[in-house]
């Protein structure tokens, strides 16, 4: 399943509630997204970043750029080590990254954001940060960039998160009944052109290559009707002597050919 | 009831095969256009423009939507001068289809384009188009030019040797005179077409700074410089009139995609009361007037099922002047209906404008789905109720009526 939620690139929207928190999957993707060797940097906001990490083994938790929006969001400790300029310029940075590979980006979590943010300000830093292969020419596949975004259901009306849907790729929508969680997941597949095709000739159980007897054998091969080249030209040119076809045509009485009212006009 | 509607329509098609604008016809009826949309001159001279054609109910002049059987359904074709408002489905699947063959249709009947997204590159969005079908009769046009060029075969064919001397054919720029061409969805548009055509793009990412501090006015920075760079193309390639050296004369065929989306800048799907209310309906206002005073026809998807203020939806449909509703049956309990089992989903025409006349337009088709098959769109009645016997659920579709 997380290899589905991970194919088609784009925003990744994962819905929670109170009930059946997604913070868990949303961990298991970044874990995945790690041990497929994507860089991932994580947007930190919700949690302190000794939470975040929990869970994860060492070798995972040294792939992962942590940036860091909840201990000091507003900056008012000084320090120089949060990020100047709060969480859009962050975004922004993640966006205006030039270093090639593919890359998952985790916002934990899109809510915080989203009411720390204008709106409409957020949509459009999500969009461009979800397309940001597209700045980069004909990507493969491989070089991807997914965003995968948190958010609380319950904490926005029903305009935020109609927006959401529409701008994300593949929405999980996290709910359950007695005790089982279940997850209701929305594709929403571009229809575009594959930018990359496979090369159907690969693995296949008979011989398609001709070695080079074998060629030198087919081209001195001949084939019917492939006359010497006097006799090409002979019978492309017709020379004076040939008639070319007339057809001779008298029509009957049945025949039904007015010349006042012939078929073209038809708009059919 | 359901036998008299389809009478109606089907006289509506005949009716209007209006010959004028085919430049080939040699036939002994010639329809006279009605004079009631002013001078003969004037008449005259916009019929000669490719791909319009005068409407049979006001003489007004006309574009197709490049779907026939919408044309048909709006009276004819898409007014110039005028909105067409598409209301975008729920997933946002068969709107950019109808954009692209609005689109699709101005590269083939030779209109200069301008298309206006703040989601996809316009150049990617052109690649996508879908391929138009020639018949026949375009084949004959083409070959007709091609034939004018004397071409050597520089590859020596060795099985296909006897087809050397024909001359290559190419797919050129087909300037086609008919109105209304069908498309395959299956294929896009071949590279040619799209180089030979004239058309202008406006990304919005690349044309708003998103670091500029901008001072909040009445107006979305975006829909602001949408206007000016519609205004400037109007102007400066003479659209409205004012470059009188220009002889011929040409369609301007916009097409903004997901208007009012936050992705614009537009606040109002996202709350019910916002300072940015008045954005939209303002920009559409304006549109329609530099629409009106130019030759350009337009199309625009909004998504109307993400907007939380209901009054706005009302007052974005009363500002434009063909609304066109989209409702996918995609998640929604209609999809096991039975009676809509073929159909992918419902179009609604919410309004067809008055132009011109005093005749309140009343579309007499209230219901009609629509299904996107492999290579078409179509646009069908789906049986009605009382048709459909109890007795036969899903094998045919009940021919005769109950009563």
């Amino acid at each position: 399943m997380l290899e589905s939620l991970l194919a088609l690139g784009g925003l990744v929207l994962l819905r929670d509630s109170v009930e059946w928190e997604g913070r868990s999957l949303l961990k298991a993707l970044i874990k995945k997204s790690a041990l497929c060797g994507e860089q991932v940097h994580i947007l930190g906001c919700e949690v302190s970043e000794e939470e975040f990490r929990e869970g994860f083994d060492s070798n995972i938790n040294s792939r992962l750029v942590y940036h860091d929006l909840f201990r000091d969001p507003l900056n008012w400790s000084e320090t120089g080590e949060t990020l100047p300029g709060g969480p859009l310029e962050a975004l922004r940075a993640l966006c205006r990254r030039t270093d090639p590979g593919p890359v998952t980006i985790a916002l934990d979590s899109l809510s915080w954001l989203l009411l720390h943010l204008p709106c409409t300000t957020l949509c459009q830093t999500l969009h461009t940060l979800s397309h940001q292969d597209s700045c980069h020419g004909d990507s493969s596949p491989g070089e991807q960039v997914h965003v995968l975004g948190l958010l609380h259901e319950e904490l926005h009306g029903p305009g935020p998160l109609g927006v959401l849907s529409s701008l994300a790729q593949t929405e999980v929508t996290l709910s359950g009944a007695m005790g089982q969680a279940s997850a209701h997941i929305l594709y929403r597949r571009p229809q575009q052109r594959l930018t990359h095709q496979m090369d159907p000739t690969t693995h296949l159980t008979f011989n398609l290559r001709l070695s080079k007897k074998e060629r030198e054998a087919k081209d001195s091969l001949t084939l019917p009707f492939q006359f010497s080249s006097e006799k090409q030209q002979a019978l492309l040119c017709p020379g004076l002597g040939q008639a070319t076809s007339h057809i001779f045509y008298e029509p009957d009485a049945y025949d039904d050919l007015d010349q006042e009212d012939p078929d073209d006009d038809l708009d059919v | 009831m359901a036998a008299a509607a389809s009478c109606s329509t089907s006289t509506r098609s005949t009716g209007s095969v209006v010959v004028a604008a085919s430049r080939n016809s040699v036939t002994s009826f010639q329809r006279r256009g009605p004079r009631a949309s002013g001078t003969d001159s004037g008449c005259s001279r916009l019929v000669s423009i490719a791909g319009t054609r005068p409407s049979v109910r006001n003489g007004q002049l006309l574009v197709s939507t490049g779907l026939p059987a919408l044309d048909q359904l709006l009276g004819g074709g898409l007014a110039v001068g005028t909105v067409l408002l598409i209301e975008e489905d729920k997933y946002n699947i068969y709107s950019p289809l109808l954009f692209k063959y609005f689109l699709a249709e101005g590269i083939v009947t030779g209109h200069t384009l301008l298309v206006a997204s703040a989601k996809e590159d316009p150049a990617d969005i052109l690649q996508e188009l879908p391929a138009p079908l020639l018949d026949d009769n375009c084949k004959k046009e083409c070959d007709e030019d091609i034939c004018n060029h004397k071409t050597e075969s520089n590859i020596k064919m060795k099985i296909a040797w006897r087809y050397q001397l024909l001359p290559k054919m190419e797919a050129r720029p087909v300037s086609s005179s008919r109105f209304g061409h069908y498309y395959d969805v299956s294929k896009r548009i071949p590279q040619e077409l799209i180089e030979a055509s004239k058309w202008h793009g406006f990304f919005l990412p690349e044309k708003i700074s998103s670091t500029l501090n901008l001072e909040p006015c009445s107006l979305n920075h975006g829909y602001i410089k949408l206007l000016q760079f519609i205004q400037n193309i109007i102007y400066e390639e003479g659209f409205d009139g004012s470059n009188p050296q220009k002889k011929q004369k040409n369609i301007l065929r916009i097409g903004i995609q997901n208007l009012g989306s936050p992705l614009w800048g537009d606040d109002i799907c996202w709350t019910e009361n916002c300072d940015s209310n008045h954005s939209l309906t303002k920009f559409l206002y304006m549109l329609r007037g530099l629409l009106r005073s130019s030759l350009s026809a337009c199309i625009i998807t909004v998504p109307t099922h993400l907007i939380q203020n209901k009054a706005i939806i009302a007052r974005v449909t009363n500002l434009s002047d063909t609304v066109v509703g989209l409702e996918s049956f995609i998640g929604s309990e209609k999809e096991t209906n039975p009676l809509y089992k073929d159909y992918h989903g419902l179009i609604h025409i919410r309004q067809i404008p008055q132009l011109n006349n005093l005749i309140y337009d009343v579309s007499d088709v209230k219901d009609l789905a629509f299904k996107l098959k492999r290579k078409l769109f179509t646009i069908e009645h789906p049986p009605t109720p009382t048709v459909l016997l109890p007795s036969q659920t899903s094998t045919s579709r009940g021919h005769s009526p109950v009563w």
